[in-house]
């Protein structure tokens, strides 16, 4: 290849190439590494609070907590359709926006909804206090025995 | 001569000022008309000549126009707006309050910005619908085609982004639902969602997303895309019209030629002659010939944009009086309201996500845009330009207006048929 004619073509690769690098890190940038709005990992309360059979909404957090017994858990109140809050129902949960039932543990059982409501990490702080992890969810069906 | 005579005193004010700014004075002879059209900045995106089948309102009925103005309305009223507004979740509210009761004026530039935003957007749909059904996307306008597709985007977009900024009830349930459809996309779709919102619901980052976007970037796009949509309207030889009915007559190309008397002061002087050199058409140059049938755009052309563009402000203006911009309650995160609307204009797919929230939400609308935009290269029929209708585009034109008929039949039925729980009911 003559000279000319590679330093042509290593000077496209340049070119194209600091394109496409300042268009990833346009992107990278406006990706956020931290959230200012509401953190993931929130203390609810202690076990006590939360009595047995109870299924308590919190709808500033976006979670139903669910306890029988012993056992304690973390519903996601975020529809799986478009993002509206669940409510708390006779037979699970209805969401309000589209029709959407769910089941006591949140299960599809009608409407649009694609997927079934999530489940989160629950965990117990030294402290005694409950405290749930939105950004990991467990399998349903898993509870934390208190 | 007694003009070089008449320089140098200051008796010249302020005619030599004026002359500098308007180089051109008042057209009298079609040579003027002629240079009023590429001595003038404002004017120079005018062609010298335009057809008449371009001026006849029943060919055009002036939406891309009024497109185009409710932009400008848009981005003073806008502009004016920003003003007064702050784009924070706990003053957004007030400041709408603000605009009803402290502003001098504000009560009818946010109706104005409100509806012309809606009118915006009705208005470039209406103008796809008008360039299809006249063919006007067929070569060498293809590639302006897919430009106005990308503007119809930005202009949803644009309107979306601006329904936020209020951040009352109507605002921010909206958008969360108009963004979940987002989310819904494969592979992309959460991060898609993520980068839009700035967090994983719709809180202050989101708002703040939504103005940057709404005053700065989509505006910037918007301006970019309509001035190369302009540009190759005039490069790609005007709006598309009928080929000559007998292309081999010799009436197919004239000459014009432009008289005017050499000097004003000397009648005796003989009739010098001028003739357009060139018009640019397609990717050449006629010289010497110009298309039959076509008027001078001053003024013609020009008292046609100022009637369409005085009708536009005078619509926009007499909605403005008599319907106020809507202003629910401020954002209650607990209280969704039931159901739950996004913007009409995104209501048919809100409509199709009920049925399935995949193919409704993100399958049917990306296989749809891409017909859209690939239609001029799918279509490569030369017949039925430039008219309405055209019999030789039946099938063309039968296919896009089922796919009209069936997106404002889900757009009527999201708006009006749909309840609590989003179930069927009758509006009437």
């Amino acid at each position: 290849m003559p000279r000319r004619q590679f330093l042509g073509w290593l000077s496209g690769v340049g070119v194209v190439g600091s394109a496409v690098a300042a268009a990833f890190s346009t992107f990278v940038f406006m990706k956020p590494r931290t959230t200012y709005g509401q953190p993931n990992r929130f203390r609810i309360g202690r076990p006590e609070e939360f009595p047995s059979g109870s299924r308590m909404a919190i709808d500033t957090k976006r979670v139903c907590i669910v306890r029988e017994g012993n056992k304690v858990a973390a519903i996601s109140t975020t529809c799986t359709h478009l993002g509206c809050i669940v409510a708390p129902s006779a037979t699970g949960f209805q969401c309000p926006c589209h029709g959407s039932q769910f089941d006591v543990d949140g299960n599809v059982t009608g409407g649009p909804a694609p997927k079934p409501l999530a489940w989160y990490q629950v965990s117990l702080t030294p402290s005694g206090e409950l405290e749930v992890d939105k950004d990991s969810e467990i399998e349903m069906g898993t509870y934390l025995n208190v | 001569m007694s003009d070089e005579k008449k320089g140098n005193t200051l008796l010249e004010l302020p005619a030599n000022v004026v002359r500098s700014v308007f180089r051109n004075p008042l057209p009298s002879s079609d040579r003027g008309r002629a240079a009023t059209s590429f001595t003038n900045f404002f004017l120079h995106i005018q062609p010298v000549r335009v057809s008449r089948q371009a001026l006849r309102p029943t060919y055009t009925l002036g939406l891309g126009l009024i497109s185009f103005f409710l932009f400008v309305i848009l981005a003073v009223t806008g502009g004016l707006l920003m003003f007064y507004y702050v784009p924070s979740t706990t003053q957004a509210y007030d400041r709408m309050l603000d605009l009803r009761s402290s502003v001098a004026f504000g009560i009818i530039l946010r109706n104005m910005h409100r509806w012309a935003a809606h009118g915006m957007v009705a208005c470039v749909f209406l103008h796809m619908c008008r360039v299809f059904l006249t063919g006007s996307y067929k070569p060498p306008r293809e590639f302006n085609w897919v430009i106005g597709v990308g503007l119809f985007l930005l202009t949803l977009f644009s309107s979306f982004t601006g329904y936020l900024l209020p951040w009352d009830q109507l605002a921010f349930w909206a958008i969360t639902v108009g963004t979940s459809i987002a989310g819904y996309a494969p592979v992309i779709g959460h991060s898609v969602r993520f980068i839009l919102l700035g967090d994983s619901t719709v809180g202050q980052e989101a708002l703040l997303r939504f103005y940057v976007l709404h005053v700065v970037v989509l505006p910037i796009a918007l301006c970019l895309l309509v001035a190369v949509h302009f540009w190759r309207i005039r490069k790609d030889g005007g709006l598309a019209k009928p080929e000559p009915a007998t292309a081999a007559s010799p009436k197919g190309a004239i000459e014009v030629e432009i008289r005017e008397p050499a000097a004003a002061s000397s009648a005796s002087a003989p009739m010098r002659h001028f003739t357009i050199q060139g018009l640019v058409r397609g990717p050449l140059v006629k010289v010497g010939k110009l298309e039959e049938d076509t008027v001078f755009s001053w003024p013609n052309l020009l008292v046609a944009e100022l009637f369409v563009f005085f009708l536009t402000v005078a619509g926009v203006m007499a909605v403005s009086f008599f319907f106020n911009a809507p202003l629910e309650h401020p954002v209650n995160v607990m209280h969704p309201p039931n159901p739950a609307k996004a913007p009409w204009y995104f209501l048919g797919l809100q409509e199709q996500v009920s049925y399935s929230a995949f193919w409704g939400g993100v399958g049917v609308p990306a296989i749809e845009l891409l017909v859209l935009v690939l239609v001029p290269y799918f279509d490569r029929g030369k017949a039925g330009v430039g008219r309405w209708f055209a019999r030789q585009r039946v099938w063309a034109n039968v296919v896009f207006l089922t796919f009209v008929v069936i997106n404002i039949a889900l757009i009527v039925i999201g708006t009006f048929f749909r309840g609590a729980n989003w179930e069927f009911v009758s509006p009437f």
